[in-house]
């Protein structure tokens, strides 16, 4: 009926067709899935400021510069007065230090680049789940080791809700290194040992053991009151909620 | 052409593009990229509303966060009067609540001093920490030296709220019970019971 031309024509030109859909579907699918995309986000920074050097070589704690994460749903970036705490004695002349200097004069903040984001219609609270004492490296990663950081989780609701349901698989629970209060007294020996407050990410996940034996919708213990005596008291991690007002309220 | 190596040619590219995907799904394989991630329809995710810390464009200064009215304070808020210079007046203006010397206390002044004043002062409070050691910062006092622990606990939560020399105040970044569970913390690393707070003579003669 066709001519054996006509007929080559439409084999060759449906095959093209079908490949470009296919690049464009990868492309487009997988490119923009937050899963994919969003980790492996690091933008350039206004001060070349490393954590690596910071908490990783001078084992300065996360919550010396992320004061108030413990009390608040945001994890407050630092005030540039909390740079020149250390920043008028150290390297007070550095050329890399100007933006912040400049900053503290005029009183203008620093324009940080923000990396980790969830939707605006998603209430994250970080009090909550550091309350529930886990560490700040099951969703941020081994940021000590890290010169320039990078969005380490892909932050998506498919992710959160693996954690909530199946927590024991998922919490690395605190660490001396984060400053999360965990009601435990530690040996200042131990302290003193550097590789027992830096031990790298993927031994800590080998070591980390269930904080708790999740039961459906109850905690191991009594939930204890928020604080003790004005002291934030902490609560074993459970199975988080999973019910969609507990983050989209 | 040769019809029979075709369809192998075809089979692995397929292996390999199922490959690469499996991989990129598994997240093995994630791209550094400086470029805020692509967004294909995002519906609701950046809203018109003020976040903390991030700009606003209701603003003439373009940021969400507001400084407080003159004169106010914060709900809860325990803002510090003394000045560094006023050792005197510490004596007597900071009263020592007398926390319990509990496991509980103590481990909060534990995880507060180690948070924020062990990366100057070290663990262990002698001040010997990296930061010390790379001579960045020459000159810290080690906390558990006699001179040290000879001072009141109220003059110590007076250096720890209005700073001291170079160390600037932490009144912003501690609660006053913190600041008191730090102490309780610190005396125990001194070996030291620790007194409320001296007259302020003695406080002048122990300089």
């Amino acid at each position: 009926m066709f001519s054996r031309r006509f007929d080559m024509g439409v084999k060759v030109g449906g095959a093209v067709i079908g490949a470009v859909a296919a690049v464009v579907f990868l492309l487009g699918y997988f490119g923009v899935r937050n899963d994919v995309a969003d980790v492996g986000y690091r933008p350039e920074q206004p001060v070349p400021f490393s954590h690596k050097l910071h908490t990783g070589t001078l084992q300065i704690q996360c919550q010396y510069c992320h004061a108030g994460v413990e009390e608040s749903a945001h994890s407050p970036v630092p005030t540039t007065q909390t740079c020149m705490n250390c920043h008028t004695a150290v390297r007070a002349e550095s050329p890399r230090l100007q933006v912040v200097r400049d900053s503290y004069e005029s009183g203008q903040p620093i324009e940080w680049a923000r990396i980790h984001k969830v939707p605006d219609y998603v209430h994250f609270n970080h009090s909550r789940h550091i309350r529930a004492q886990i560490d700040c490296k099951s969703c941020h990663g081994p940021v000590e080791e890290m010169g320039v950081v990078s969005q380490f989780k892909p932050l998506t609701m498919g992710w959160c809700l693996d954690c909530h349901r199946n927590p024991e698989k998922n919490i690395i629970g605190a660490r001396p290194i984060s400053g999360v209060f965990t009601g435990k007294l530690h040996a200042v020996k131990d302290l003193l040992d550097s590789t027992y407050v830096f031990t790298p990410i993927a031994a800590q996940v080998g070591v980390s053991t269930p904080i708790t034996v999740p039961q459906f919708g109850s905690y191991e213990t009594a939930i204890p009151p928020v604080t003790v005596a004005g002291i934030p008291h902490p609560k074993k991690a459970g199975i988080g909620p999973e019910n969609c007002s507990a983050c989209h309220y | 052409m040769n019809a029979r190596k075709l369809p192998i040619l075809w089979i692995l590219i397929g292996l390999v593009i199922a490959g690469f995907t499996t991989l990129v799904l598994a997240g093995k394989i994630a791209w550094f990229s400086d470029q805020p991630p692509l967004e294909f329809l995002s519906n609701m995710d950046h809203q018109f509303k003020a976040i903390p810390q991030s700009g606003n464009t209701y603003f003439s200064d373009r940021a969400s966060l507001r400084n407080p009215v003159a004169g106010t304070v914060a709900i809860g808020a325990q803002p510090y009067e003394l000045g560094q210079g006023d050792i005197d007046a510490a004596e007597t203006a900071n009263i020592d609540p007398n926390l319990p010397q509990t496991e509980f206390v103590l481990a909060r002044g534990q995880n507060r001093f180690n948070v924020f004043c062990a990366a100057c002062h070290n663990y262990d409070a002698k001040s010997n920490s990296i930061l010390v050691q790379r001579g960045q910062w020459p000159g810290i006092p080690d906390l558990t030296r006699e001179q040290t622990a000879a001072l009141s606990n109220a003059r110590i939560f007076h250096i720890i709220s209005a700073g001291q020399n170079l160390m600037p105040s932490y009144a912003d970044k501690i609660s006053v019970t913190d600041r008191w569970a730090i102490i309780r913390y610190l005396r125990t690393l001194q070996g030291v019971e620790g007194v409320a707070s001296n007259p302020p003579s003695a406080t002048t003669q122990a300089q």
